[in-house]
């Protein structure tokens, strides 16, 4: 028996891919972020809440991705920016390739902000690099405080949690610093904002969160010495 | 069920190493999966063994390394760490 070592990783070509993709967003300087949770949890309604209050003139795009329909990207095009939608078929995640493939045109006009929606899953788009600089993971208080410790792979790699819908904890059973407390537990770096869509609660911390990230991927274009001063 | 896709592309790796080793065969192929890669291996088994099945791969034994973060280890690994090959019969022997 002759054992060959190989030593790569299992999604090399799709890496490659995002690798690729990663470089030509960071010409721009254009933060991309990949949100990730539940079908349910909220992304899309978070994604409009976003739009809505964007500044007019930011160059932000959106993917959206599902198995089936326009839905989604349907909701998100009533605020004006480009949104493509990315039915998979069958797939349970987006991968790079898809990303490249419906962000062609996008990348020739110089975006400063790209939002990814990934297919309604808590574990399949953990494994794919999109080419993203952070991801986000969605949970929402009509899911399970457990959440963070079922399916920690998401929790563990997400720079970002958004717990979702909390104008609906006086109607349900939800304990808010238990999930908060589970997530940490799996990634004590995790950033966490509590959001509503419908009362627009936390919407203010968050577009904190964009700008600041926003301003150090844009500080990476600057000269060594302006992007220090960023941190 | 991404693991279908996963156990796709282990099948292409094996498929592409195999072509570099005439008269040889793949035997056994072995990945690492961190706890936090999102995989279940289960699933990764089944698919895989549905994928090899009635191919020229098969027999094609698949040893799964579990790699959690209290052994010292990243938690996130996805990767094929070894192909092992053996002499092929005649009637197995790929066209390079």
């Amino acid at each position: 028996m002759n054992r060959v070592a190989i030593e790569k990783k299992v999604l090399n070509e799709n890496d490659q891919v995002a690798g690729r993709l990663r470089e030509r967003l960071a010409d721009f300087g254009t933060l991309s972020l990949n949100f990730i949770g539940s079908p349910g949890a909220g992304k899309t309604a978070f994604l409009e809440g976003t739009l809505e209050r964007l500044a007019a003139h930011t160059r932000t795009a959106v993917l959206t991705g599902d198995l089936q329909t326009e839905n989604d990207a349907i909701r998100l095009r009533r605020y004006g920016y480009p949104v493509r939608q990315i039915t998979t078929g069958g797939a349970c995640h987006l991968d790079a390739r898809m990303v490249q493939t419906h962000l062609e045109d996008l990348l020739k006009v110089g975006l400063e902000l790209l939002l990814i929606e990934n297919v309604g899953n808590l574990v399949c788009p953990t494994s794919y690099d999109l080419g993203e600089d952070a991801k986000v993971v969605v949970l929402s208080v009509c899911e399970g405080e457990d959440k963070p410790l079922k399916y920690p792979g998401i929790f563990r790699k997400a720079e970002l949690m958004l717990l979702t819908k909390i104008d609906l904890l006086p109607h349900v059973p939800f304990k808010p610093e238990l999930a908060l407390e589970n997530a940490r537990k799996i990634n004590p770096e995790i950033e966490i904002i509590e959001t509503s869509y419908t009362t627009g609660a936390g919407f203010d911390r968050w577009l904190e969160w964009l700008s600041r990230r926003a301003e150090q991927k844009r500080a990476l274009l600057k000269s060594p010495a302006e992007a220090a001063q960023v941190g | 069920m991404h693991e279908m896709g996963i156990a796709s592309s282990v099948l292409e790796a094996v498929d592409k190493e195999r072509r570099r080793y005439p008269g040889q065969r793949a035997a056994k192929i072995g990945l690492r999966i961190g706890e936090y890669a999102g995989i279940d291996c289960d699933s990764l088994r089944f698919c895989f063994e549905a994928l090899v099945k009635d191919t020229d791969l098969e027999p094609l034994e698949l040893d799964l390394e579990w790699c959690r973060l209290e052994d010292g280890r990243r938690g996130d690994e996805l990767e094929i760490a070894y192909l092992e090959l053996e002499e092929a019969h005649e009637t197995e022997k790929v066209e390079t």
